[in-house]
């Protein structure tokens, strides 16, 4: 076993430490960032499945057949089921309208509930809704029945005991317009209430978790079997704001994964071009002494292997450290307990070793076993090889191999490989004007440093590169970062409308208003409202195009106003003015699906009657703006011979809760709609995912200065040797000192400048493909690039060459000789 | 008298950005075995080139050579290397002791390379010999120059007396083996080397500046501009073709 006798005696000379170091370091950084990931979408998943309180549900307004069930229950899914539906409640001479929900004892099958047993406690996590013969209430209930737990109340034709206050429940945004404060009870309850009788208006909602392969094959079966009635409702279609959060906090992760794979393989590849360059003498010493070609691949392919094998067990286990110590020390910032990852990350940890080690560490030694044994009697370690840039082939490509897979995006794949061709021509062109610059006048210092970049040109443009690469990944992650935070915490600002007014009669609209403006709350204006469907186009019934669009097939909310609402913008013909004071504005995305345009004529039905306009405008509207959005606004007066009703939102901050209950007291026919606890979820939801970005943006970091250092030692022993010849020549310390960092200085500089125009390259993509967000130049980018690169690798590298001029000169000559 | 090492006709030219250059031109010799030749020559007169092609380093642009009775210009890189290994031993200038190694580590290296079992009792035999049997686990970079150049010695004669063969049929090359040394360690380390070379019947090419040196050899060749300007040597030390440069 010569390769593992050589492999230990090297590894005393220290050589392979670099590399050894460098790997288990990409590893582990892979390895962390893929089980952080993974842990922390797992956790996202089950965050956001709690938003329907399963993973998939079912939702119909009449009874699913028994075989659906039966069929579930064969698969394997676990199952439960609420019933939902508006009642009266009545306690003594009190009665309140509530929003029902029935519960079987498997509900919630993702999430929790919470409550309380008395008014005075802190609400508790609970795992099941209450028991037959008991009900739960929302907090404001009581207060407006004048009811306290432990108190009887009616529904229907049952007597309850109310046993808890409902603090949470996980899917309470599943039905956005139940309106009412709810009541909890038991399914097996309602028969006794009588109270559902043929064309009640219930939401029956059947819950199914299990695993995917279960789900899929369950819904597979189920989907041709659902009737109009029938929905199948996932994450995407449950709470899209918090999918899309999801997607893009996901390719954020893949991405960082991807570059910090990048950045691990590039600080292998300085690592190991180093060695190779080291070992070329040992190698002419071997081959003269009767080593043939295949026995140095042999020997060092060995070598090579069985340090892979160990620093990729050793990054391996660092990297699952490094994670659990993270998930731990963050513990208390999750809403829900990340739970262990999969095998995946450990797979993706082992392919970063195999594909830094095949693609990085392999071609110097398929080189090294190149070198000539003449070099021997020759004195000449540097191996000039012609074809030294075929070696640099398998590197990027194992890596573009690896992104693809950890992607699954050949176009994020093809534009990276593109945006690294371009940094290294980039660095190419910058590496020359720097050398040809003129800067050695400005005194010595700078004509040793500019010497000394001089002599290593070649090596300099792939020093720059790497240095770029690195500083690219750390301000493109940090840029993408903040964007997607700031655009997260712009979705739902802290004020935003929490409570819809809706059903608002005209003659209760003064006092409405003066009610909601008396307590000072910021909301927006109120607007009329009637319901209509769309039937023709141009004298085209919609029918068939009926089939096409979910926003149609309702009845639509058609409102007007004259002023172009908050967050809208008119994108296409005219809003209403003196000359133009008919026809309707129509929201862009449904007229594109409807292939509507400017001119167009809608027919609307509203209450029987029918009414035509023309469509005089486009908008964009923002749906998150928690405002009333509409469709179709038309122009003042257009719709006054219809009965309207009003909508208006407003935020209600939390102690002000208690203000819903004077409302529904002063104006029990107006519906308010209470979104405050959904929202309340949603921003968890949205701050553990920022807290995911946050956390591994700091492992890209480290990965980032991993490649610093790489790139400063794989150039270090030359520069020592100079730097200890000078000082043995005479040259002042901080001369050495001042020249070490123009030199340093200026290659960051050179990276920091690259990096900025890949940062802006790769956000400018990012941001419009991936993240599906607007182009937005970054200034500061441009100055902070390369400051940071000058900061960077000018600290790094002087603090790596210090030894030369801190020690004897002679010490460090016969260290290096 | 058997023959060792043989040259008919040696060319080798390189290329260079100024276009070919002539390293060697028409050199042939032949030497017998467990004798010694010296090459000596300016800088750039090709000595070193000879060296190595006559160890089967690198292959002449044209001629043969022979060695221990096989054609190495026949040979792959693969053949010439395991013939080294059976019979080729190296002392150079500047030591090319691997620094990560002990003495004796680097000593066992070429039996190591050979796969052979003992390679660590042998190390330790001829360190003994060359009188550093105590300073067998010091590293190159705990030892004087001079001792680092016995340790390449240890390690050339190592390399020649292997299980496959016998001393005898083994050649040593050495290139400029004194200097990087001071007078008096190189003349320590020149008197061991002829010592071991005679206690083991080696064939022993030095190339080195030194007269004082050459003089020790059994033959000398004198080189300048890559041929052989003049030669001491006996009869049976030239090689068969005519133009042998005399």
């Amino acid at each position: 076993m010569l390769p593992l006798k050589l492999l230990g005696r090297d590894w005393r000379g220290g050589e392979l430490a670099l590399i050894a170091t460098a790997l288990v370091l990409a590893v582990s950084c892979v390895t962390a960032i893929a089980h952080f990931s993974d842990r922390l979408t797992r956790a996202m998943h089950i965050q956001s499945q709690s938003f329907l309180a399963a993973e998939r549900v079912v939702q119909s307004s009449k009874v699913v057949p028994q075989e659906w069930l039966s069929k579930a229950e064969e698969l394997g899914l676990e199952q439960a089921q609420t019933t939902t539906f508006a009642s009266m409640l009545s306690a003594g001479d009190e009665f309140q309208f509530a929003s029902v929900k029935a519960v079987t004892n498997a509900y919630p099958l993702v999430g929790h509930l919470e409550m309380r047993a008395n008014a005075s406690d802190e609400p508790r996590t609970v795992q099941q809704g209450p028991v037959p013969g008991e009900v739960w209430l929302e907090a404001r209930l009581l207060p407006l029945m004048d009811l306290q737990i432990g108190d009887q109340l009616q529904l229907g034709d049952g007597d309850f005991a109310i046993t808890g206050i409902l603090d949470h429940e996980p899917d309470r945004g599943a039905n956005l317009f139940s309106m009412g404060a709810r009541l909890m009870m038991h399914q097996s309850d309602l028969a006794a209430t009588n109270i559902l009788q043929p064309g009640s208006r219930v939401t029956y909602r059947y819950l199914f978790s299990g695993d995917d392969a279960a789900l899929n094959s369950y819904f597979t079966w189920l989907k041709p079997q659902l009737t109009e009635h029938q929905r199948v409702i996932d994450l995407e279609e449950g709470q899209p704001r918090v999918a899309r959060t999801l997607d893009r906090a996901e390719s954020f992760l893949f991405l960082a994964a991807s570059l910090a794979v990048l950045l691990a393989s590039v600080a292998v590849g300085l690592a190991a071009r180093r060695y190779g360059l080291r070992h070329a003498n040992y190698v002419a010493v071997m081959k003269s002494l009767g080593a043939g070609k295949n026995k140095i691949l042999g020997i060092y392919i060995g070598q090579m292997t069985a340090l892979a094998l160990i620093a990729t067990a050793i990054g391996l286990a660092i990297g699952s450290l490094i994670q659990a110590q993270a998930v731990n020390l963050l513990e208390g910032f999750f809403p829900v307990a990340p739970p262990p990852s999969g095998i995946q990350p450990l797979w993706v940890g082992l392919a970063t070793g195999v594909a830094c080690v095949i693609g990085f560490a392999m071609p110097p030694l398929f080189r090294l076993a190149q070198t000539d044994p003449m070099q021997t009697l020759r004195q000449d370690w540097s191996n000039p090889d012609k074809r030294e840039w075929l070696g640099l082939i398998p590197g990027p490509l194992s890596m573009l191999l690896l992104i693809w897979w950890l992607s699954g995006s050949l176009a994020i794949t093809l534009a990276l490989l593109a945006g690294l061709g371009l940094l290294i021509a980039g660095a190419a062109v910058v590496n020359r004007l720097l050398v040809r610059g003129r800067l050695a006048s400005l005194g010595g210092s700078w004509r040793i440093a500019l010497g000394s970049l001089q002599r290593r040109a070649g090596f300099n443009t792939l020093l720059i590169a790497a240095f770029g690469t690195g500083l690219l990944a750390m301000l493109a992650m940090f840029y993408a970062r903040t964007a997607l935070i700031d655009e997260w915490q712009m979705q739902l600002p802290e004020n935003a409308p929490n409570h819809f007014l809706v059903n608002i009669a005209p003659y209760e609209l003064d006092g409405v208003k003066q009610k909601v403006e008396g307590k000072n709350l910021e909301g927006t204006e109120f607007y009329p409202m009637v319901r209509g469907r769309l039937i023709a186009v141009n004298g085209t019934p919609v029918n068939e195009r009926e089939q096409k669009d979910g926003s149609i097939r309702r009845e639509l909310n058609l409102s007007w106003t004259d002023t172009v609402p908050a967050d809208n913008k008119i994108v296409a013909g005219e809003w209403w003015s003196e000359d133009l004071n008919e026809g309707v504005s129509v929201e862009v995305e449904v007229a594109a699906r409807l292939g509507l345009s400017l001119g167009d004529v809608l027919r609307f039905s509203i209450g029987g009657l029918e009414t035509e306009a023309t469509i005089t405008s486009l908008r964009t509207l923002d749906w998150n703006s928690m405002r009333p959005n509409f469709f179709m606004l038309f122009a003042p007066g257009s719709l006054d011979t219809f009965p309207a009703t009003y909508i208006q939102s407003f935020y209600l901050p939390p102690e002000d809760k208690l203000f819903v209950n004077e409302l529904v007291k002063n104006f029990p026919s107006v519906s308010i709609i209470e979104l405050d606890k959904i929202l309340e979820n949603i921003r968890e939801t949205i701050g553990q995912v920022a807290i995911a970005v946050e956390s591994v943006l700091a492992l890209m970091l480290v990965a980032g200065v991993l490649v610093l250092v790489a790139g400063v030692r794989a150039s270090i022993a030359e520069r020592l040797q100079e730097a200890a010849v000078i000082r043995t020549l005479g040259g002042r310390r901080q001369l050495l000192i001042r020249s070490l960092m123009i030199e340093f200085g200026l290659l960051g500089v050179a990276a920091g400048l690259l990096a900025s125009i890949g940062t802006e390259a790769t956000l400018a993509v990012l941001t419009q493909r991936v993240f599906d967000m607007p182009f937005q130049f970054h200034p500061g980018l441009w100055v902070i690039g390369p400051l940071a690169g000058a900061l960077l690798v000018g600290t790094a590298g002087t603090l790596a060459c210090r030894s030369a001029v801190s020690q004897p000169p002679l010490k460090v000559l016969r260290e290096l000789a | 008298m058997s023959v060792m090492l043989k040259a008919e006709n040696l060319h080798h030219r390189v290329s260079t950005s100024e276009g070919p250059l002539t390293l060697l031109n028409d050199i042939s010799l032949q030497l017998p075995m467990g004798q010694s030749l010296a090459i000596t020559g300016a800088s750039g007169s090709g000595k070193s080139t000879l060296l190595g092609l006559l160890a089967g380093l690198d292959r002449p642009t044209e001629g043969k050579i022979w060695l221990a009775g096989e054609e190495i210009t026949a040979m792959d890189e693969e053949q010439r290397a395991a013939l080294r290994a059976r019979c080729v031993g190296f002392v150079f200038q500047t030591f090319q002791l691997l620094p990560g190694l002990t003495a004796q580590e680097n000593v066992m290296l070429p039996s190591e390379l050979r796969g052979e079992r003992n390679a660590g009792k042998r190390a330790q035999e001829f360190l003994e010999r060359v009188g550093l049997g105590h300073r067998l686990h010091h590293y190159p970079r705990q030892l004087s120059g001079g001792e680092q150049q016995r340790v390449a010695i240890a390690r050339a004669f190592c390399s020649i007396a292997n299980d496959s063969s016998t001393a005898d049929n083994g050649i040593l090359f050495a290139d400029e083996p004194t200097g990087s040394l001071d007078a008096h360690n190189g003349e320590k380390v020149i008197d061991l080397l002829f010592k071991l070379n005679e206690e083991t019947n080696t064939t022993l090419v030095l190339v080195t500046h030194e007269q004082r040196l050459a003089e020790r050899c059994g033959a000398h060749l004198r080189m300048a501009a890559g041929e052989i300007t003049t030669a001491d040597l006996p009869d049976n030390y030239l090689g068969d073709q005519a133009g042998v440069s005399v």
